[in-house]
């Protein structure tokens, strides 16, 4: 019984030769359009990740400066006593982090951290002839900064290990390099809040993508900064780490929370924008993709209905000779699902190839060359899925309708 | 033994409006009769023709098929019923016209599926060249002419050695030599394997060399003869 109704299917298929085409591609476009959204979607996503984590760790400790102000005085005994207290201000807090090692141990005994490193950040003037800016002068940790930054890859002039080698030296973000008129092998001096200035060679210059950093941020060794800044051995301003999955950085800020007196903050807290662009990203995607695919399944419902209206006289005659309605079903839906895996399968090697095209498409930004992709086999599984689903709804309904069909009605002539 | 029996049936058309076109049809068919039914133009003999295939189910009274009442029965039971007891050829040869001559007579047997693939084959090539029709066989069923294409509709309806053959003017588009020669087989199905015939017809000879004559005047039947 399902051999004859296949043949029948398969006579049907192949004697509309042209209208298989159409439908088939219209499964195709579907399809590959679906893959090639969703790859592309996601590879901006992971790339405008990418971006930001150069510069932002996942969880950031740091000293919170902004706690309420201790209280000064007692509060009067009696009631009979005014007390006024003006200009009120605090005269000894502590800056930074005293004893970065602690913290670092702390973070590095989660599991699911990993890696740490530690910054001294000031605000410094830098000095070049008679240009003067404001920046950041960051004393980085030179081995573990890279862990977490991938520091290495942004550097477009110079090594970052020469700041390890040589107390002065110092790597330029370009835009700052540029504003300061300063290459590499250029002595600048840089002049500390507290009036301490000193000379530094610049031995490399950084380009991470993300203008106003490097418009402003300057490099060197944390035991530099250090000196600079005369704090002791153990200082740092924030100690930083980084988690397996950035998504998890909330949770597990909150596991470590509890043994670190200083604040501790997860990337998404005061960058939530970041967070719901990739997720409206997302929803565009699946939205655009799905349409896409119902669009190709009305190309397919369209192609059938056609058939089944062309067919009718053969569906009667189909019908007179025994064949009962499950049998008209499962004609004409095998033909739909045809359609939809020579379609689907197509579609797969399709969107691949489109995809990689793009991926080779040049766009420079920060240290990305071409247009981004991400290849991920859940998409394509998903494409198929939705892609067979939609060809297998939009050829049920034709299908139902042939079933119904009354062949007296039709015989009668 | 009893292979047909009509009990009072009538059926209306509604549209466009209401029409009574058959009235207290009754009648009973043996096993290996070869019958004729006559009649004028819209006297109602296709209607009584589709009511009897089961394909219509739309009537009062009641109809049994070699001792099954097949009135009442779903859809899906009739089709199934059909396919293995009836055979029909319709007033306008029906073929498939995308399958060729060989595939159209063998679809009922393999939808059937009680015989092996290359038995049904060869019966069909047998009925093919019965009906002179051999020698077309790959042919598409739109590729051939409107008279063969009646006598491979007539192998088709013969291809599951149906208990009841069931024609609307199956001669109606052949030359006397063809029609004679469908005769022949008719006469000879119901002589020798006892199977029952139903034959709408205008050809006045054709209808007096079969074993009865029904005569339908407006919807009723007005004589049986002899
Ligand atoms: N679908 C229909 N709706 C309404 N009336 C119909 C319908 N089909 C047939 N009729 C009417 O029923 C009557 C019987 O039609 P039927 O086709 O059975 O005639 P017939 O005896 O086979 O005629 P012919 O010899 O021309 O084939 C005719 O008057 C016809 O107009
Ligand atoms: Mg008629």
């Amino acid at each position: 019984m399902n051999r004859t109704n296949n043949k029948i299917s398969w006579v049907h298929l192949t004697s509309k030769l042209r209208q298989l085409f159409v439908a088939v591609l219209s499964v195709v476009f579907g399809i590959s359009m679906y893959i090639f959204m969703n790859s592309f979607m996601n590879g901006v996503n992971n790339a405008q990740t990418d971006i930001t984590f150069t510069s932002m760790a996942h969880i950031k400790v740091y000293n919170d400066l902004n706690g309420e102000s201790p209280i000064l005085l007692p509060p009067p005994l009696s009631s009979d006593t005014i007390q006024f207290v003006s200009n009120a201000r605090e005269i000894s807090y502590t800056e930074g982090i005293r004893n970065a090692d602690e913290i670092k141990n702390i973070l590095l005994s989660n599991k699911n951290i990993v890696a740490v490193t530690e910054q001294v950040n000031q605000n410094v003037f830098f000095r070049n002839g008679v240009a003067k800016l404001n920046g950041t002068l960051s004393g980085i940790d030179v081995t573990n900064e890279p862990r977490l930054f991938g520091t290495n890859d942004y550097m477009v002039e110079g090594d970052l290990t020469e700041l390890d080698k040589r107390p002065d030296a110092i790597v330029l973000g370009s835009g700052l390099a540029v504003r300061l008129s300063a290459y590499t092998g250029d002595n600048i001096t840089l002049t500390t809040s507290d009036g301490v200035t000193k000379i530094f060679r610049i031995t490399g210059i950084i380009e991470t993508g993300t203008g106003s950093i490097d418009k402003s941020r300057a490099m060197i060794s944390i035991q530099s900064a250090r000196q600079l800044l005369s704090k002791n051995k153990s200082y740092a301003t924030e100690v930083l780490a980084n988690v397996r999955d950035y998504n998890d950085a909330r949770k597990i800020a909150d596991e470590v929370k509890g043994d670190i007196k200083y604040k501790t903050e997860p990337w998404q807290e005061g960058n939530a924008q970041l967070e719901s662009a990739n997720t409206l990203r997302d929803i565009i995607a699946v939205a655009v993709s799905l349409t896409i695919l119902i669009v190709a399944g009305f190309g397919i419902y369209n192609i059938m209905n056609m058939t089944v209206n062309e067919k009718m006289k053969e569906i009667a005659i189909l019908k007179a000779m025994g064949f009962d309605g499950k049998d008209i079903i499962q004609i004409f839906l095998t033909q739909s699902i045809i359609i939809g895996l020579i379609g689907g399968f197509t579609g797969l090697i399709t969107g691949f190839i489109i995809s990689a095209i793009v991926d080779r498409i040049p766009f420079h930004i920060a240290s990305f060359t071409t247009l981004p992709i991400s290849y991920i086999p859940l998409d394509y599984v998903m494409a198929l899925v939705f892609g067979l689903i939609i060809t297998f709804i939009a050829g049920y309904l034709p299908a139902k309708k042939a079933s119904e069909v009354d062949p007296v009605a039709i015989l009668r002539g | 033994m009893q292979s047909l029996a009509a009990v009072n049936i009538n059926k209306y058309f509604y549209d466009p409006q209401e029409f009574h076109v058959l009235k207290e049809v009754s009648f009973e068919v043996k096993r290996g009769e070869f019958i004729s039914v006559v009649g004028k133009s819209g006297s109602g003999k296709s209607t009584l023709l589709y009511l009897l295939s089961t394909l219509d189910t739309a009537y009062t009274g009641s109809i049994a098929i070699n001792g099954t009442t097949v009135t009442g029965l779903t859809q899906n039971q009739l089709a199934t019923f059909r396919n293995e007891h009836i055979g029909f050829v319709f007033q306008f040869h029906y073929l498939l016209p995308e399958f060729t001559v060989l595939d159209n007579v063998m679809l009922p047997a393999l939808k059937l599926n009680k015989r092996p693939k290359e038995e049904i084959r060869e019966k069909a090539l047998d009925l093919l060249t019965l009906l002179d029709v051999r020698g077309h066989e790959h042919k598409k069923a739109s590729m051939i002419s409107g008279g063969q294409q009646q006598r491979v509709a007539i192998a088709r309806a013969l291809i599951n050695d149906p208990a009841i053959i069931m024609g609307d003017e199956p001669t109606g588009n052949l030359d006397s030599k063809n029609t004679k020669t469908v005769f022949n087989i008719f006469r000879q199905l119901a002589r020798e394997r006892n199977q029952t015939i139903i034959a709408v017809t205008h050809d006045d000879e054709f209808a007096a060399n079969c074993d009865r004559i029904i005569e339908m005047v407006d919807g009723r039947i007005i004589a049986q003869h002899p």
